[in-house]
């Protein structure tokens, strides 16, 4: 669904790149996450997957369209939610998503289903200048898909939103992958890549660092850990014990024998402690 | 295309309907031509006024009203009030032996010609029936001033329809929109084309509506439209750069307004300049679009000369467009 080799993208002359050489692959249906600090190159690259930003050097293919030859028809099978909510203030909920549906020329989903799938319904009516950072977020969520996209780009999709409202975008995103739909999801959010993700792609400094599957990775570069907390001397201790480390081992057995246990988990690494691993640097 | 063309322009006027401003800026040319209609006495009516006192002879009285509207007046201190007010009108008072025309000084030099020429015919005893000449013409079909008015009014009709522009755009980029936009099907011409549309549509509304009501029913519709559109280019041009450039409503809305500069030039150079200083205003596409007005509006206008106004309105504005356009496609990226 998407081809990019040899990607390179530049905003000053002086040679400084904001995406260096990055190549990959993304197959129809898969979701793919893109996870990296901010400034990393995860808004380039997308701005240049999307059509927003011009493609400088590189051969890229989306939705089946050379980006070296623009064409806006290839809009029709795309859709992008925004990091920042884009919605006209002036206009209603449902004209906000009526008025984007009348841009496109493939048929459209019924807005008030969509609105009804964001949890807006009963807000059909508002002005979308109204609405809490949240609620608009949500919409421009919902614009996104008012084409039935076979590729669909989610900038932070999550950010933002109370854990209700995030865990139902969470189902819809796995729905739409249900039904087949390409999902290209930039993100600095671990969790939310972890769980939606068949491939991440750790991109630092404008080049891929790795790109593998969650589980894979968990594998080739997580260490089970056990998070022990107990006293000693009166004061409560943390710490976090490598199950194949025998010095860690033998420490984890003089705790269990000589202190008072508080709480005791198996931990497995996570996304970001990999992240951290593997390119040196946090995602915030 | 024309389909989403049409769907941006709609949008853009439910918007319109939902923004004091815009309703304000829409609205106001055709409240300024009741203004002109309600508060310039006079102008809507190219006859010869007479000022005559109620005891002045019958017969002179029924002589005057044969060539002109008479007005009579008790006393002479009255009539001497009214020719002192704005509208041109000639005072006659028998002071023997003849007849003494008072005039407040700054009259067309037609109307006191015109005066002193029924004066002369009374005085002599000559009627309609004694001429043999056919017609006196002095080609006051219209109303000069009027014609200066709602010339002035029509430019500034045209810099309003840079400054709907403009308020569009900074909403857009208010709501950040514009991305969303990108990321459709609608070409960046056919945005372009689309967020002008209302621009184009209640400017031309706004000119007929004024022309109407100013009373300008039998000019030639087809020119004014044509002038109107074309010298529309150059406001939307300054629209779309200020609405790009500007991050709220009071900044775009003031930078469009130094187009009333270039405006208010060429209408002075037009209407001030010696002959031979003419050429100096000729870069001007406005000094153009209200020559064009001025010949249209005062009925003296044929297509040839139109369409050489048209044409320089035209060329200097897309050497405009041109030297403009990168700066607005990387902007609405």
């Amino acid at each position: 669904m998407i081809t990019v080799r040899n990607l390179s993208h530049s905003y000053s002359k002086d040679g400084k790149m904001a995406v260096n050489d990055i190549s990959f692959e993304i197959e129809r249906g898969e979701t793919f996450g893109f996870l990296g600090p901010s400034g990393a190159g995860k808004s380039t690259t997308q701005g240049v997957l999307t059509g927003l930003l011009k493609l400088q050097k590189g051969e890229v293919t989306v939705a089946g369209y050379d980006l070296n030859k623009v064409r806006n028809e290839r809009f029709n099978k795309i859709g992008v939610s925004f990091e920042q909510s884009n919605v006209y203030s002036k206009l209603t909920a449902l004209e906000n998503l009526k008025y984007f549906a009348d841009l496109f020329d493939v048929p459209t989903r019924d807005p008030h289903e969509l609105l009804a799938l964001v949890g807006l319904e009963g807000r059909e009516k508002d002005r979308a200048g109204s609405f809490s950072k949240g609620m608009k977020h949500r919409l421009t969520f919902a614009r996104s898909m008012i084409n039935r996209p076979e590729l669909w780009f989610l900038d932070e999709p999550t950010t933002g939103l109370d854990p209700a409202i995030a865990a139902t975008i969470k189902d819809i995103i796995k729905e739409e992958k249900a039904k087949g739909t390409t999902t290209f999801l930039t993100t600095h959010n671990m969790y939310i890549a972890d769980e939606l993700c068949d491939r991440v792609a750790f991109i630092i400094d404008g080049e891929i660092r790795l790109i593998d599957t969650p589980r894979n990775l968990k594998q080739r570069f997580g260490q089970k850990l056990i998070e022990v907390e107990y006293i000693a001397d009166s004061r409560p201790v943390k710490e976090t014990l490598k199950t194949i480390d025998d010095g860690d081992r033998r420490k984890l057995a003089g705790i269990v024998t000589s202190y008072d246990i508080v709480t005791m988990h198996s931990k497995e690494a996570t996304l970001e402690e990999i992240f951290i691993q593997v390119t040196g640097r946090g995602l915030l | 295309m024309i389909a989403k063309i049409l769907r941006i322009f709609r949008r853009d006027a439910l918007v319109a309907t939902r923004d004091s401003m815009l309703i304000l800026i829409i609205a106001m040319p055709i409240a300024l031509a009741v203004g002109i209609l309600l508060f310039a006495p006079g102008i809507t009516d190219s006859s010869v006024r007479i000022g005559l006192l109620k005891d002045d002879g019958a017969e002179h009285i029924a002589f005057m009203e044969n060539y002109a509207q008479v007005e009579l007046f008790g006393s002479v201190q009255e009539l001497e009030r009214r020719v002192n007010k704005r509208d041109e009108i000639a005072g006659m008072v028998f002071m023997d032996p003849g007849y003494e025309i008072i005039v407040q000084g700054d009259e067309d030099p037609g109307l006191l010609n015109y005066a002193k020429f029924l004066n002369s015919l009374f005085t002599l005893g000559i009627t309609r029936e004694d001429a043999t000449a056919q017609m006196l013409s002095f080609e006051k079909t219209v109303p000069p001033l009027k014609t200066k008015l709602v010339n002035m009014l029509i430019l500034m009709m045209i810099m309003l329809a840079g400054m709907i522009i403009s308020l569009g755009i900074v909403e857009e980029k208010a709501d950040n929109t514009i991305n969303a936009i990108n990321v459709t099907p609608v070409s960046q011409n056919g945005f372009i084309v689309g967020k002008s549309l209302l621009g184009v549509v209640s400017t031309l509304g706004s000119i007929v509506v004024s022309l109407l009501i100013l009373g300008y029913r039998d000019i030639d519709w087809l020119m004014i439209l044509l002038v109107g559109l074309t010298s529309m280019m150059l406001t939307f041009i300054v629209g779309f750069l200020q609405g790009l450039g500007s991050d709220d409503v009071i900044a775009a809305a003031a930078g469009v307004k130094m187009t009333m500069l270039p405006i208010a030039g060429s209408i002075a150079g037009y209407e001030l300049l010696a002959e031979r200083w003419q050429w100096t205003m000729y870069w001007s596409p406005f000094y153009w679009a209200y020559k064009a007005n001025d010949l249209i509006l005062s009925k003296r206008a044929d297509w040839p000369t139109v369409l050489v106004c048209v044409g320089l309105v035209l060329g200097i504005s897309m050497l405009i467009f041109i030297m403009a356009m990168p700066k607005i496609r990387k902007g609405l990226s």
